[in-house]
């Protein structure tokens, strides 16, 4: 009873304080240049154009029928949201560090501000994406929401990553430098610019352990409306659950000494 | 608010930090191969007690590195005592250094709220105390400015309205007044005074000013090495720290 008191303590008492700092996060970034916030929607689309480039026109990977922009952006911008997120999260705690040595409050509000901020412009970046359905004319099924399930699982397991994550870079600022690595790499062992039939059989066991293939691919059935694996997307359930409970348990133990170290 | 009386109690509280000397992997990896620790430990205070009561408002007196702020900390609840307990009752509202805290590309009227919401108020309680926020801190013209084009002085006088104006019965006072001219200097102290006279609430004050400490404290502490030397009138506090 106790532990769901405090778990919940971001979301009840403090509830303003998360509002107010999510709403500096988001205001911040439109503040500070002149388009602002259309960054949000400028980056994976010209990101977008240069994988459509070269995965399409120069290596011609199979999507199974699905315009490659679409098959693409489909992984893609869930996959940036993974991306911002875990950059930004990692430095959340050193870059409010005057606040963490002044103020109590509960400390998990900086990673959950990051995370939610990030979840708004995932929501308007996923406007383009729906402009690109109706520009290459993909029919919307049913199975469309489905996408809102899987991607709270994967808030689940980003959430839980920036906890360690932003505990880690404030005993040691090499983890931001770390986790820009980890993503590149990450990137690739995920079939984001790629299908998955592309994934050679003996591999593919190994592949599979990795949380984002069962979401990636979960997105796109449920977008194509293409046949779900519903194993993999209970294992990305159960690893991203895993994640979020050690990574808040890291976190609480560590919060005592933030103070003292930062 | 709380019913309970505000009240601070340290019993033979000790404080160690731990001094990580690497911060990143080129300095960790060499010094963890020559067989270093990963952290220095750094002894703060090893026994310090006092207690603080309803309507008090104490100075801490000492030289820097003595433990000033760590007691701050310590209040706030932002740091652990190694041994020992510390009881802090009542809302405690820290003046949070210039700046802290606010975003310099939003305007002065947006960070109101979002300083006030870091200091634990919710959207109802900055409500009541806006105006009040405005007029004392003297920025209505340039209130929907981005603060990074303000003067520290306006920082400061922003930081410190919105500080005085959270409903809390500890207030803590690290080295604020510094700060700003002297007729806002005055101004808060005056604020700070009718705390004081309302007698109800608690005010924790670390200033280099012996002026201040003197006009505005009835009670001082003197640490020096790690250890309080004097629990007194801040006149006698002063008296020592001068001869130590």
């Amino acid at each position: 009873m106790r532990l769901i008191k405090k778990l919940i303590l971001p979301f009840t008492s403090h509830k303003y304080l998360l509002y107010q700092l999510t709403q500096r996060e988001i205001k911040a970034r439109y503040k500070q240049s002149f388009i602002g916030y259309a960054w949000v929607m400028l980056n994976p689309l010209a990101q977008m154009m240069v994988y459509t480039f070269v995965f399409s026109v120069v290596f011609r990977f199979p999507t199974g029928g699905i315009p490659y922009p679409v098959f693409l952006f489909a992984a893609l911008l869930p996959w940036t949201t993974l991306q911002v997120t875990l950059n930004t999260a990692t430095q959340s705690l050193v870059s409010n560090a005057i606040l963490l040595k002044k103020v109590w409050f509960p400390r998990e509000i900086i990673p959950y501000s990051v995370v939610i901020s990030k979840m708004i412009d995932f929501v308007f970046s996923s406007f383009v994406f729906f402009g690109l359905m109706l520009f290459y004319q993909v029919p919307l099924s049913k199975t469309t929401l489905l996408f809102i399930p899987l991607f709270l699982i994967q808030v689940v397991l980003m959430t839980g990553m920036s906890f360690f994550l932003s505990t880690f870079n404030l005993f040691y600022r090499d983890i931001q430098y770390l986790t820009n690595l980890l993503l590149m790499v990450w990137m690739y062992m995920t079939p984001v610019v790629y299908p998955m039939s592309l994934v050679p059989d003996r591999f593919i066991f190994i592949y599979k352990l990795n949380p984002m293939v069962g979401l990636i691919e979960g997105y796109r059935a449920a977008l194509f409306s293409l046949p779900f694996e519903p194993s993999l997307i209970f294992q990305s359930l159960f690893v991203s659950i895993f994640i979020f409970i050690t990574g808040y348990f890291t976190f609480k133990k560590s919060e005592k000494v933030f103070a003292d170290i930062v | 608010m709380t019913n309970l009386k505000p009240r601070i109690e340290f019993k033979h509280v000790a404080k160690e930090f731990f001094l990580q000397d690497d911060k990143t992997f080129k300095e960790l990896i060499p010094s963890l191969i020559a067989g270093k620790a990963w952290a220095k430990k750094h002894i703060v205070f090893n026994d310090l007690s006092f207690t603080v009561k309803t309507g008090e408002s104490i100075g801490i007196v000492g030289d820097n590195g003595a433990g000033k702020s760590t007691i701050m900390k310590l209040i706030a609840g932002v740091t652990y005592p190694t041994t020992g307990s510390i009881k802090a009752v009542g809302k405690i509202a820290p003046l949070i250094e210039l700046g802290a805290g606010f975003h310099y590309e939003l305007s002065g009227y947006e960070n109101i709220f979002l300083n006030a919401a870091i200091l634990g108020m919710h959207k109802s309680e900055i409500d009541i105390v806006l105006q009040d926020i405005i007029d004392f801190s003297e920025i209505t013209e340039f209130l929907h400015t981005p603060i990074k084009r303000y003067s520290t002085g306006m920082l400061m006088r922003l930081a410190f309205s919105i500080a005085i104006h959270a409903p809390a019965d500890i207030y803590l006072i690290d080295e604020v007044l510094a700060v700003g001219d002297r007729k806002f200097q005055k101004k808060c102290l005056k604020r700070l005074k009718e705390f004081k006279n309302h007698k109800d609430k608690i005010i924790v004050f670390i200033s280099h000013s012996q002026k201040d400490v003197k006009e505005f404290c009835d009670r001082a502490i003197l640490l020096d090495n790690g250890k309080m030397v004097l629990d007194g009138t801040p006149a006698d506090v002063f008296e020592k720290y001068n001869s130590l």
